[in-house]
């Protein structure tokens, strides 16, 4: 007797969100045309893409903050959580919100005021930001930190959420080479350690190229998708960014890192 | 006068309760006011009450019903800020646009009506308010405004606070925020009609927004700054009831002065901390 082959469609199957035929329309131009793609669990899909390509749209109706004007967004394996860590986080500095607070109103669990949250849900907090090596913030404001540490601050905050799918737009964009290098470690390790999956986009292809199974080329259609090695060439990311050919020649497999 | 005095006269303990019950409620309510950016928009509530006052006073003259002038205030401005906070949600018109021409056009609108009834002696009480004229039903009022905003605050303090800082980021946690936004702006208009006797519209904005700038300047975190201005919002108003009463000056602009001098000693206050952590060690 063969055992059935398991749908990964089914809830509880492998494939987590599955777009198809996606199309959003701001007015009367389209940001996202004809898309489709699926992430699996454990994927790490990294979205390339010149601006207005529709990636951060992309991010935004996975999010359910814009609607879609054609085709489908779906979750096969059932109701997703979902963690999103923006990519500016534009706020009056003055705010004397500190990282405790920030990360309290941020948490998915109840309670009337922040000054009566619970032990648990404390310890989460303090947990999460031992993971991501930022304890000792927990009673500094949010003006006060550097890009890096703010950064993830935010990834602490998308944690809280407990999340199936992990979605960040930009990770890499306010951070120096080493505040990125740390970022992707602290991804990887996550990734590695719960097999969470993650959706990010990104213009940074050195971050792309250590961190993603699996990439997608957007502009405004899905230009190509499959593992770094094969979509991270010069000819594909012409056709993506249709500019001359991309001086593209330090990728290394994710593997390495 | 001694304390013991003044709160012998039934007006004077009238205005020292109602100071101590919207003091803290305008001063809490003031903290999301002001991180919100919507200092004006209470403001110009606040003046577009004038057309609240004339359109409740023309109603009782012209139709003889008996409704209630302060009734007709609460809706217009309610139904206003409804307006405005649907302008700034739907419309690619910015806020301060928005804020401009709802109270320029309610104010003059407001003007003509009192114009064309020839009742100016409305606009003197409206603008400048008279604390004094509290009475038992008043505090009544007060009491209930009291409890709803304490209580909003109490129960949607996570939400407000996320949405206070970024909007998106709160709606990708499953906050609705457009609701949000139109409740905390009709509880700003219930404020500013509930508390328009105790200031006038002129001054009223001050009792919302210097406790929680003073606040602000002082706090090193968000509860310590709910907490500095809710305290500010107690002492300041009552303080400057009985200073009023003391140096026999206008209520409503002494209890203004005395919150403007809790700004300026928090700045101060805070001049000199940052002075000290920064000079040199010997």
């Amino acid at each position: 007797m063969t055992r059935p082959t398991p749908d990964p469609t089914a809830p509880g199957g492998r494939t987590l969100v599955r777009l198809r035929d996606l199309g959003v329309r701001y007015g009367t131009s389209w940001a996202l045309r004809d898309f489709d793609l699926d992430i699996d669990r454990g994927d790490i899909v990294a979205v390339i893409g010149p601006n207005g390509g529709g990636k951060s749209t992309l991010l935004k109706t996975i999010l359910g903050l814009v609607p879609p004007s054609a085709g489908s967004v779906a979750f096969p394996a059932g109701p997703l959580r979902l963690g999103y860590v923006p990519q500016h986080l534009a706020y009056d500095t003055s705010f004397p919100l500190t990282v405790g607070e920030f990360l309290t109103v941020n948490h998915p669990g109840r309670s009337l005021w922040f000054g009566g949250t619970g032990r648990r849900q404390r310890n989460e907090i303090t947990g999460t930001l031992e993971r991501l090596a930022i304890a000792g913030l927990l009673g500094q404001t949010l003006g006060t930190l550097s890009g890096g540490q703010f950064q993830r601050v935010l990834v602490a905050a998308a944690l809280l959420q407990q999340p199936d799918l992990l979605l960040l737009d930009e990770p890499s964009s306010s951070v120096d080479r080493r505040g990125s290098d740390d970022l992707r470690g602290i991804l990887g390790e996550l990734h590695r350690a719960t097999s969470l999956a993650v959706l990010f986009v990104s213009h940074d292809l050195h971050f792309v190229s250590h961190l993603a199974t699996k990439v997608c080329c957007l502009n405004q259609t899905c230009c190509a998708v499959g593992d770094p090695a094969t979509v991270l060439n010069e000819h594909l990311l012409e056709r993506t960014y249709g500019t001359a050919p991309y001086r593209w020649r330090s990728f290394e497999p994710a593997a390495a890192s | 006068m001694t304390l013991a005095e003044i709160w012998s006269y039934d007006f004077m303990r009238h205005a020292l309760i109602s100071a101590a019950i919207l003091g803290p409620t305008c001063a809490l309510l003031g903290v999301f006011v002001t991180l919100r950016g919507m200092a004006f928009f209470s403001d110009s509530l606040a003046h577009s009450a004038v057309t609240g006052v004339a359109l409740g006073f023309l109603l009782q003259e012209k139709t003889g019903l008996g409704i209630d002038p302060m009734l007709v205030v609460l809706v217009f401005s309610v139904a206003l800020a409804s307006l405005m906070a649907w302008l700034f949600h739907r419309t690619s018109l910015r806020p301060d646009t928005v804020i401009a021409f709802s109270f320029t056009g309610s104010v003059a609108l407001g003007v003509v009506i009192i114009a064309w009834l020839e009742q100016y002696r409305l606009l003197d009480g409206i603008l400048f308010g008279s604390i004094y004229a509290n009475g038992p039903g008043d505090i009544l009022r007060q009491s209930i405004l009291a409890v709803i905003v304490l209580g909003f605050l109490l129960l949607q303090m996570r939400p407000l606070t996320l949405s206070t800082l970024h909007p998106e980021l709160a709606r990708t946690r499953g906050i609705r925020t457009g609701l949000l936004n139109y409740i905390f702006a009709i509880l700003i208009a219930a404020t500013v009609v509930v508390s328009l006797r105790m200031l006038g519209a002129l001054l009223l904005s001050a009792l919302i927004v210097i406790p929680a700038a003073a606040a602000k300047l002082v706090s090193g975190s968000f509860a310590a700054m709910l907490l500095v201005s809710a305290a500010i919002g107690l002492v300041v108003p009552f303080a400057g009831v009985v200073a009023s009463c003391q140096l026999d000056l206008p209520t409503g602009p002494t209890i203004v002065l005395a919150n403007v001098a809790a700004l300026i000693l928090c700045y101060a206050g805070k001049l000199l901390v940052t002075r000290t952590q920064t000079e040199p060690q010997p």
